[in-house]
């Protein structure tokens, strides 16, 4: 015989939306064991953590903390002067003898589209993730999306579904399934290692490589 | 002798709180706010960042950054729940951060138990038992959905304080609850722990 599973499908969300239960919920005799058993759950996490304390002298660090940055910016205000002339020393040599600015610094910018009209970061299957990165200069870029940080739903390089214009790279990828979304951007002077795991290994294996890694925001798809 | 007033505003770190700032004083609002929040923000980040020196490191860049903001606190929220924003930030920030350093969710040692004298030897077996098979299935929660069940059920906040702390919205938020305890109870059988 099956289980009737009706209180972890509809009763938990019903619960939690401040919702009353209906009949069968009283009745059915799976439903109320397992509602008696999420009850249980439900003091178990409330006690989880309760032996958590800061450490012993965690507000004088805190303290500290405030009073050495007052300090800074105390002595930062009186060399105020001196850092412009040197400011300007740096200026003039820069301008005798100009260099190559630095190359601007990774950036990942992530958006949903919604056909519902659901803002933020939360959407549903259908909905499009939209990436918009800047390279920083680096000639090997790569726009890879991983969901549930496992599996690599998304990775290009300029190709489709990505377009990549000078430094700037975009891509629009479908969310089908349920899951977290995270997106990553790495860069690079040199070829970037392929994907070879999960998230973590891949952004490892980048960075072992030498190459930078943005992460952008992580978009929930329920 | 002291008022009514006076006498409820002392039992109220809100109020203390905001009777300093009132005063344009922010360093005896953040003492009080420290004192009476400091253990449940710990709790919090620490089970967030699952790393105790981070989750002070974390603690304290809440309260610096709380300093700064307090004189310019709107009063649209609860105080507590303003920190616990500030906190899910920073956590956030550092949990990032740890993923680019590839420690990222690191399990961490089980604290030494404290003796519990009232309590028989299987007892506290049982309850250390579910208590470490619970870290690590909340672990394995992503931050977003572990935050939504640490706030609910830890430090019991409604769904319209947890959606100012988490910037989505009620019903989104008791979705992914409701998601989140089924995938935490078959994680806690899969560990042999029946809740």
């Amino acid at each position: 015989m099956t289980r009737c599973t009706r209180f972890e499908d509809e009763g938990l969300a019903l619960l939690e939306a401040g919702r009353e239960l209906d009949e069968h919920f009283a009745v059915c005799a799976d439903c109320r064991a397992a509602r008696a058993a999420y009850e249980r759950l439900g003091q178990a996490l409330a006690a989880a953590g309760a032996e958590l304390a800061p450490p012993p002298g965690w507000t004088a660090r805190v303290w500290a903390r405030l009073d050495e940055r007052r300090e800074r910016r105390r002595r930062g205000w009186l060399l105020a002067p001196a850092a412009a002339l040197a400011a300007a020393a740096l200026a003039a040599v820069l301008w005798v003898v100009p260099s190559r600015p630095p190359p601007a610094g990774l950036r990942l910018e992530v958006a949903v589209e919604s056909a519902s009209g659901r803002r933020g970061l939360e959407a549903q299957p259908g909905d499009r993730l939209v990436l918009r990165a800047a390279a920083g200069g680096r000639p090997h870029a790569e726009l890879r999306v991983y969901r549930n940080d496992r599996e690599l739903v998304l990775r290009c390089a300029g190709e489709p579904p990505c377009r990549r214009r000078g430094d700037t790279l975009e891509a629009v990828v479908e969310l089908a399934a349920p899951g977290a979304y995270q997106s990553l951007l790495l860069a690079a002077d040199a070829p970037l290692p392929p994907p070879a795991g999960t998230l973590d290994d891949d952004a490892g294996a980048a960075l072992d490589a030498g190459a930078d890694v943005a992460m952008g925001d992580e978009v929930d798809v329920r | 002798m002291a008022t009514a007033d006076e006498t409820l505003a002392i039992s109220d770190p809100e109020r203390r709180a905001l009777a300093a700032l009132d005063r344009a004083d922010p360093r005896a609002a953040l003492a009080v706010l420290m004192e009476a929040y400091g253990t449940p923000l710990y709790r919090f980040c620490r089970q967030l960042v699952g790393d105790d020196a981070l989750a002070e490191d974390v603690l304290q860049m809440t309260f610096v950054q709380a300093h700064d903001g307090l004189p310019r606190f709107a009063r649209r929220s609860s105080l507590s729940t303003w920190l616990f924003g500030i906190a899910r930030h920073r956590c956030l920030d550092a949990l990032k951060a740890a993923r680019r350093r590839r420690a990222r969710f690191q399990l961490v040692a089980d604290p030494p138990e404290a003796p519990d004298g009232g309590a028989a030897a299987d007892e506290r077996l049982a309850a250390r038992s579910l208590r470490g098979a619970l870290r690590r299935c909340l672990d394995k929660l992503a931050p977003a959905v572990r935050t939504a069940v640490l706030l609910r059920f830890q430090e019991d906040l409604s769904y319209p304080e947890m959606a100012l702390v988490c910037g989505a919205r009620p019903p989104a938020l008791q979705a992914r609850v409701a998601r989140a305890l089924p995938a935490l109870r078959r994680c806690l059988e899969s560990e042999g722990v029946r809740p």
